[in-house]
């Protein structure tokens, strides 16, 4: 397992730290936290629980969260920022 | 649409703590006459340092340096970031009645604040989503949850500013840009240097104003400051709920 973090400028401030198999690329935990407004606010943690299981690339990611924040309102980030925080974890350096 | 209210609940509730403000937010979203907005007025003391919802506390704030300097640190069930609360008047407003979209609900209760702060003397304009400034320098940030159907919009309205002991409590990214974040923050933040009882004065005749409410000055009953003591003894001093653990 890979531990991860990542700080991701979007209008507000996106932090992701997540622990991800390295081999399957597949997520084991993640959490995600930053200065944004997301109404109804659960949804975040609907977010977090549903992509444990995903596998970090693109497509996947990307589904994944515009599935869970239909139905929502977020500010200071959209799904296209919130799926690139995520990926960014790729590129950070082990936690 | 326009939102017209018979009366408005106003409570001074005075300065108290992180925790117990935090708390008596939650308990007037649940108080029982939902038909009366309320429009409730407070400091901080000591002061506190509040972080947004979706914040964590270990990754924004200094703790052991707010123990040291005898400044709360709490969580609120808003959004937004974190907030060192000391000179300042800040307000909530409850309501049942209020814009379904966000963005206009932040717009009509932000307005009422923009007409106080232009009753002192300003020119203050609201910048979507949430803060109000004056010459493009923020002097009011606000946030916003929905509980059944009841909205609590909060706001700080800022008295002075000390961005040094502001930037001491809060965790940044490095040492290295500490003096570049400090002089943006000055450059980017003012108080209204007026007094709290003046900013309350026209907060209250603004609101007013805005709703064409009659102003009905209460004091919290007895449950509710019973109930507030629990909830911030129960869960705003928790770490279960301050670290989201």
């Amino acid at each position: 397992m890979r531990k991860v973090h990542n700080i991701y400028k979007s209008k507000k401030l996106i932090k992701v730290s997540l622990e991800y198999d390295e081999h399957s690329k597949i997520i084991n935990s993640i959490t995600i936290t930053g200065d944004f407004f997301l109404y109804p606010e659960e949804t975040l943690d609907a977010l977090e629980f549903n992509l444990i299981g995903i596998k970090l690339e693109k497509d996947s990611i990307k589904q994944k969260v515009e599935k869970c924040l239909s139905g929502s309102e977020a500010f200071g980030f959209d799904s296209e920022s919130m799926t690139d925080a995520i990926l960014g974890c790729l590129k950070s350096k082990q936690d | 649409m326009s939102f017209k209210f018979s009366k408005i609940r106003i409570l001074e509730t005075g300065y108290s703590s992180g925790p117990w403000n935090m708390a008596l937010d939650e308990v007037l979203m649940g108080s029982t006459n939902y038909d009366i907005p309320i429009l409730r007025l407070y400091g901080w003391q000591p002061p506190a340092v509040s972080i947004g919802y979706f914040q964590s506390m270990d990754e924004e704030v200094d703790v052991k340096k707010c123990k040291q300097m005898g400044i709360d640190v709490v969580r609120r069930i808003t959004g937004g970031g974190a907030v060192l609360h000391e000179s300042e008047l800040t307000y909530s407003f409850i309501t049942k009645i209020y814009p379904k979209n966000i963005m206009e609900s932040y717009n009509l209760i932000c307005d009422p604040v923009v007409t106080c702060i232009n009753k002192l003397g300003f020119n203050a304009k609201f910048a979507p989503l949430n803060d109000i400034t004056v010459d493009n320098k923020k002097v009011s940030g606000n946030a916003q949850t929905r509980k059944k159907n009841i909205l609590l919009q909060h706001g700080t309205i800022l008295l002075d500013i000390n961005v040094e002991k502001m930037f001491s409590v809060l965790k940044i990214p490095s040492e290295k840009i500490k003096d570049k974040m400090i002089n943006d923050v000055k450059a980017r933040v003012m108080g209204l240097n007026k007094t709290f009882e003046r900013v309350a004065y026209y907060l209250k005749e603004s609101f007013s104003e805005k709703f064409v409410a009659e102003i009905i000055v209460d004091n919290l009953a007895i449950e509710e400051t019973e109930n507030t003591q629990k909830l911030a003894n129960e869960k705003y001093t928790s770490d279960s709920w301050n670290w989201k653990m």
